[in-house]
């Protein structure tokens, strides 16, 4: 098996997932959110892909394309609440999106 | 025979079921029909296994016949089965004839009454109640028909149920009653844990050197026969049953339910006889019975009240009998007693209905000339009542009374007691008698019957006024003639016809002589007259009920207020009591408690949602990596 060994897969993936997570809770417009958190899942399924690879089974790349497809569904809930916010002419802010305040 | 006897025990349960089920599709008139029919046909069928009996010989005169397997646990087995024997056919006679008389007299009684079906499908339900208890083939089926007649009892005692009176006289009959079906039911635990038998035979296979066993059953029976039977100190209920309709009066508390005790006592004479303390307390109540109820019945200004109060005293008498062992004289007076008892109520009834429901008999007055048929039966009635020669009280009782003079000195003590009952009787009777029928007529008299009141004239037939219609008074005709002769089956020792009958079930335990059968004879009557002739002096003449009577008689002996005392208030007290310190703060409190609670931390809770968006998420970050960590540390 040729190519770079497991620990440097996941030192990617780590990378991948932090950059995203720190895009989640940073970032205030929710289409950059949505991105993040794609990135995020990349990241996880990167993981999955190379232990998948690591173990010589295919189970984690099914895995990963159940995250992808998961994804893409998100993808369009999510699209399609930001294409109703901006229909609304309302601030693509996620922090004006209160109103379920307790 | 044993066909005629299930026929007889049905056929009031079939009559009962079908005035239910049937309700609207029947008419009035029917249900009454149908019940009266269906008691009658009971009657029938009792007549014919009597008249089959006759010809059996006198030791083959035992019958238990089962229907069906009807409890079964392990060894233990109860069947449902009826035992037919002299015993039990003297009160399936009394119940279906006496029954089949008032329920037909209750058509014209009730007519008009707007619930005259429910009311027919009670009286039918009763009689197949009284009957399955007299013809129960064992303790178990007797205690079940027991707790039948008290349902029974209850529903007819509320019948009016608009009547708060009415329906607090009924609950209170079923809590007096329910105390005695208690005892009567540990009873029969007993009888079961030492024998594991339910039928009759073991009362006599209780092992006769047990005495503690055999005191506590007889206790507990005495207990279920004196509640039936409204002896002291559970006496209270049936003076409050008058709430009820007047047929079921004469039906129920006075010719059948109440005899039921002395009926269980005569039934389980072994025990008794066994137990001869236990026995000699049931004549002692019996005996105090008389004379209380006599005196508190001097008093009374109700009808009715008077005549239960005076049920109370002849049924103290059956008591003294079977108490001492005089069994077949107190089933003889439950006989009579049923007659000219059942008589008195529904004279009272015909009264009361041409009165428009006034019970009061100082309202009442002067119906001699008004209602003559009345007055002529009333006569007699009372007549027997105070047991004037060769009226049907007067054999039955003075068999009592001669009974307990035979049966030693304790029985001696409580002939001289049944003695001033007789004179108590006498008083009583004449004093309710003069008050109703002589004397000048009051004015509710004259506005009902008097010679311009509407709808005027004895035989009215129909609701009107008058002495009621021809259903009303052929059952009294009927009564009449057997108060008048009914104590003819059994004349002094000359002629036994109860004695004989029963010799083979309850042998009586003492044969009194020829004085004491004499000294009674003529003493009770005499007494009774002298009762009469006090009663005449001082009530003939005038209206009012004079003397001033005493305030504890008055008040009934101040036995409702003791009993509201010792049982009803301290009960109130300790409800009040737990409602405070237990129901407030423990049950009702600890509701509220969660509620608070709950609510509090709701309030705390929702502080966190902030609803930021991020800091969910950061949130979620932040616990992720806390367990990451500590998924680490712990590895």
């Amino acid at each position: 098996m040729a190519g770079p060994g497991i620990p440097a897969y996941l030192g990617v993936a780590v990378f991948l997932f932090v950059t995203g997570a720190f895009g989640v809770l940073l970032r205030r417009s929710p289409l950059i959110v949505l991105l993040s958190l794609e990135i995020m899942l990349n990241g996880a399924n990167l993981a999955l892909i190379a232990f998948s690879r690591h173990w010589g089974n295919g189970d984690g790349q099914i895995f990963a394309i159940s995250v992808m497809a998961v994804a893409a569904a998100e993808v369009v809930v999510g699209l399609g609440l930001i294409v109703a916010m901006a229909r609304k002419k309302l601030n693509l802010d996620v922090d004006e999106l209160s109103s379920l305040k307790g | 025979m044993v066909a005629a006897a299930w026929i007889c025990l049905l056929l009031p349960l079939a009559g009962a079921l079908l005035i239910t089920l049937l309700g609207n599709v029947l008419s009035r008139k029917a249900a009454g029909v149908l019940a009266t029919s269906s008691v009658a046909g009971a009657f029938v069928a009792a007549a014919v296994a009597f008249v089959t009996m006759l010809g059996d010989g006198e030791q083959h005169r035992s019958h238990l016949s089962t229907g069906f397997t009807w409890l079964s646990a392990g060894s233990f087995q109860a069947d449902f089965s009826i035992l037919l024997d002299p015993l039990s056919l003297v009160m399936m006679l009394v119940i279906t004839g006496v029954g089949s008389l008032i329920v037909l007299y209750s058509i014209g009684y009730m007519h008009g009454d707007n619930e005259e079906r429910r009311f027919f499908g009670y009286m039918a339900l009763f009689v197949f109640s009284m009957l399955l208890l007299v013809q129960g083939g064992n303790l178990l089926l007797l205690l079940v028909g027991w707790g039948l007649v008290g349902l029974s009892s209850y529903l007819l005692i509320g019948f009016w149920h608009e009547k708060p009176s009415a329906v607090a006289a009924a609950k209170k009959a079923f809590i007096i009653n329910a105390i005695g079906d208690a005892t009567f039911a540990i009873a029969i635990i007993v009888i079961i844990q030492q024998t594991h038998i339910v039928g009759f035979d073991a009362l006599s296979a209780l092992n006769p050197d047990n005495h503690g066993v055999l005191n506590l059953v007889a206790l507990g029976l005495l207990g279920g026969a004196v509640a039936k039977s409204a002896q002291l100190p559970l006496h209270t209920w049936l003076p409050d049953a008058m709430e009820g309709p007047t047929p079921v009066s004469a039906l129920i508390h006075a010719a059948t339910m109440v005899t039921a005790g002395v009926y269980l006592i005569a039934r389980c004479h072994t025990v008794f006889e066994s137990a001869h303390q236990v026995q000699n307390i049931a004549a002692g109540i019996g005996a105090l019975t008389i004379v209380v109820a006599g005196a508190i019945a001097l008093v009374q200004t109700d009808i009715k009240r008077v005549i239960a109060y005076s049920t109370m005293s002849q049924i103290g008498y059956m008591f003294v009998g079977v108490g001492l062992g005089a069994y077949a004289s107190s089933m003889f007076h439950l006989m009579t007693h049923a007659f000219f008892k059942a008589l008195l109520f529904m004279g009272a009834g015909i009264v009361i209905h041409a009165l428009s429901g006034e019970q009061d008999i100082r309202q009442m007055g002067g119906l001699r000339k008004l209602m003559p048929r009345t007055y002529v039966m009333m006569l007699i009635a009372s007549l027997a009542l105070i047991g004037f020669p060769l009226t049907s009280g007067f054999f039955s009782k003075d068999a009592i009374l001669a009974g307990a003079l035979a049966s030693g000195p304790y029985g001696a003590a409580l002939w001289v007691i049944g003695m001033i009952g007789a004179l108590l009787t006498g008083v009583y009777t004449s004093r309710m008698f003069l008050t109703v029928f002589h004397g000048a007529p009051g004015d509710l008299v004259l506005r009902q019957l008097g010679p311009d009141a509407h709808g005027q004239g004895a035989t009215t037939d129909g609701h009107g006024h008058g002495e009621g219609p021809r259903t009303m008074l052929i059952p009294v005709a009927i009564l009449t003639v057997l108060a008048l002769g009914g104590g003819f089956i059994q004349v002094f020792d000359w002629w036994t016809g109860m004695q004989t009958w029963l010799e083979s079930v309850v042998p009586s335990l003492h044969e009194p002589t020829g004085w004491q059968e004499a000294i009674s004879s003529i003493g009770a009557p005499l007494l009774g007259l002298v009762g009469v002739t006090f009663g005449w002096a001082v009530y003939g003449s005038r209206k009012d009920t004079a003397p001033k009577p005493s305030r504890s008689l008055e008040h009934k002996l101040y036995f409702d207020e003791l009993y509201d005392r010792i049982a009803y208030a301290p009960a109130a007290f300790i409800a009040r009591f737990v409602t405070r310190l237990i129901e407030g703060p423990l049950v009702i409190g600890s509701g509220d408690l969660v509620g608070h609670v709950t609510r509090g931390a709701g309030e705390k809770a929702r502080l966190l949602q902030n609803g930021l968006v991020r800091s969910y998420a950061l949130l979620i970050a932040l616990s992720f990596a806390v367990m990451g960590i500590v998924f680490l540390a712990v590895r």
